[in-house]
């Protein structure tokens, strides 16, 4: 409740006019994808997508759709003690594709043809298969996702805005990833790769 | 039919239901595993036993997951020398370490911390004979490590070091007493985000709280970012016939901050 208040008092001070009508899922839907702060009150629709709640994600997991994660992975804070202790895990709904940062609005052409083509294996190139994309609430990366998915002709996307708080508030299990090793592949520094 | 009907349904309920139970047992072996790889990254090879020394008071669900109240009680507390505590899923998961002095008393401290996602909250307790034993609970909290601490940065660093300090009920000279102590401060986690600028706030946090009664030791807190911004730390003193208390803060920019109180009894 303090959080949420806080959390709407941090968004009012911080966001331009245009986008502060009332809170969660009160911003109104872009024509393309959001290039923004990832942070923030999205739409509460997705054209040309189905937005969904937990127990019909929980659904559509169980008949095998593919989950596709885009919350961002923790960053080592740059001067945090070399003795400090940093073991950082992300978990997720168990079935998940962990790919963070995939849901920015800009993305390098490489990028995006690998994550097209990523999307495209994940799904075995049946553009009909159930596609859940999630990260979690007032989350522009999942929605980003899932308008990236409906432009490459994807025709079965769902957008899951509760993400995975949604998910571990209903109390259902969740399972610690690694990042995709295609994805990680493309966002690597090339001194890495 | 009807049997076959019920029976076709009641074999989809069991694989749903072994499903979810697999699944949750899964949720279980994977948290041992991380708490067995944090507990021989912290204490080696030696051994942690469970035992009834202390107990947590958690909130099983939490209102605010950047402040998530948590009490370590101690059932004997003149046994207990030290305590570290554990969030196992935050990325930082030593949340932080108390030690008691001779002036302290572990009955009962209270302090409030970040919680990243689902994780075990664990104190560890040392015991004056050198044994540790642990006690855990759940707590569902998620983005505690990275929710912003105010409006903005300068905002949230206002008054930082400022310190106030509360005694609890009339001190009686030999009895245990209970104080709580506030600092301002903002411990910036460096997992903060300016939505504006997009960059992440840098880390900033209490390293070392040392709390000394007559120049005796009551508790030193090595703190790390998972304790909350602005920090609230209830604990226990012994108090004698008259008393000050000072309090020491310093942060991992090395500013110092001190301050003492005076503490009445009621024998004066």
């Amino acid at each position: 409740m303090t959080r949420d208040f806080l959390k709407a008092a941090l968004v009012l001070a911080l966001l331009p006019a245009a986008a502060l009508a009332g809170g969660p899922g009160s911003a109104p839907e872009p024509d393309g994808l959001w290039t923004g702060a990832l942070a923030g009150y999205t739409p509460s629709t997705l054209k040309g997508a189905q937005v969904v709640e937990t127990a019909a994600v929980a659904d559509l997991a169980e008949k095998g759709a593919v989950l596709l994660d885009v919350g961002p992975a923790d960053r080592r804070p740059d001067t945090l003690p070399k003795t400090a202790i940093w073991l950082p895990q992300h978990r997720a709904i168990p079935g998940s594709v962990w790919m963070p940062g995939a849901g920015e609005g800009v993305l390098r052409p490489e990028q995006e043809k690998r994550l097209k083509d990523r999307a495209t294996a994940l799904s075995g190139g049946d553009l009909s298969k159930p596609v859940v994309t999630y990260c979690k609430p007032d989350c522009w990366g999942s929605w980003n996702l899932g308008k990236r998915l409906v432009g490459w002709g994807f025709t079965n996307v769902h957008w899951f805005p509760a993400g995975i708080n949604g998910w571990q508030e209903s109390d259902r299990p969740t399972v610690p990833v690694g990042i995709d090793a295609d994805w990680r592949a493309t966002t690597a520094p090339a001194a890495e790769r | 039919m009807i049997a076959n009907v019920s029976r076709a349904a009641a074999f989809g309920l069991a694989a749903a239901l072994s499903l979810s139970a697999a699944h949750a047992a899964d949720d279980k072996a994977e948290r041992e595993a991380r708490w067995t790889e944090l507990r021989q990254t912290v204490f080696g090879d030696r051994k942690v036993e469970d035992g009834d020394l202390v107990s947590l008071d958690t909130p099983v669900r939490a209102e605010d997951a950047s402040m998530v109240p948590i009490a370590l009680k101690a059932s004997r507390p003149g046994e207990v020398r030290a305590a570290t505590l554990f969030i196992d899923d935050n990325p930082a998961p030593v949340a932080g370490k108390i030690t008691f002095g001779p002036a302290g008393d572990a009955s009962l401290t209270k302090l409030r911390v970040r919680v990243n996602t689902y994780s075990n909250v664990r104190a560890v307790a040392e015991t004056s004979d050198g044994r540790l034993v642990e006690t855990a609970n759940f707590v569902k909290a998620s983005g505690g490590c990275s929710a912003p601490v105010g409006a903005s940065d300068e905002e949230a660093m206002k008054g930082m070091g400022d310190m106030r300090l509360r005694v609890r009920d009339e001190v009686t000279p030999g009895k245990p007493a209970v104080a709580t102590l506030m600092i301002r401060h903002p411990n910036f986690s460096g997992m903060q985000m300016d939505q504006v600028k997009r960059t992440y706030t840098p880390p900033r946090y209490i390293k070392t709280i040392k709390v000394t009664y007559n120049d005796k030791d009551v508790f030193t807190l090595d703190g790390d970012i998972s304790i909350s911004s602005n920090p609230v730390i209830e604990f226990g003193f012994k108090p004698e016939a008259n008393g000050k208390i000072t309090v020491a803060a310093t942060d991992t920019a090395n500013a110092h901050w001190e301050k003492t109180f005076d503490v009445p009894s009621q024998g004066n």
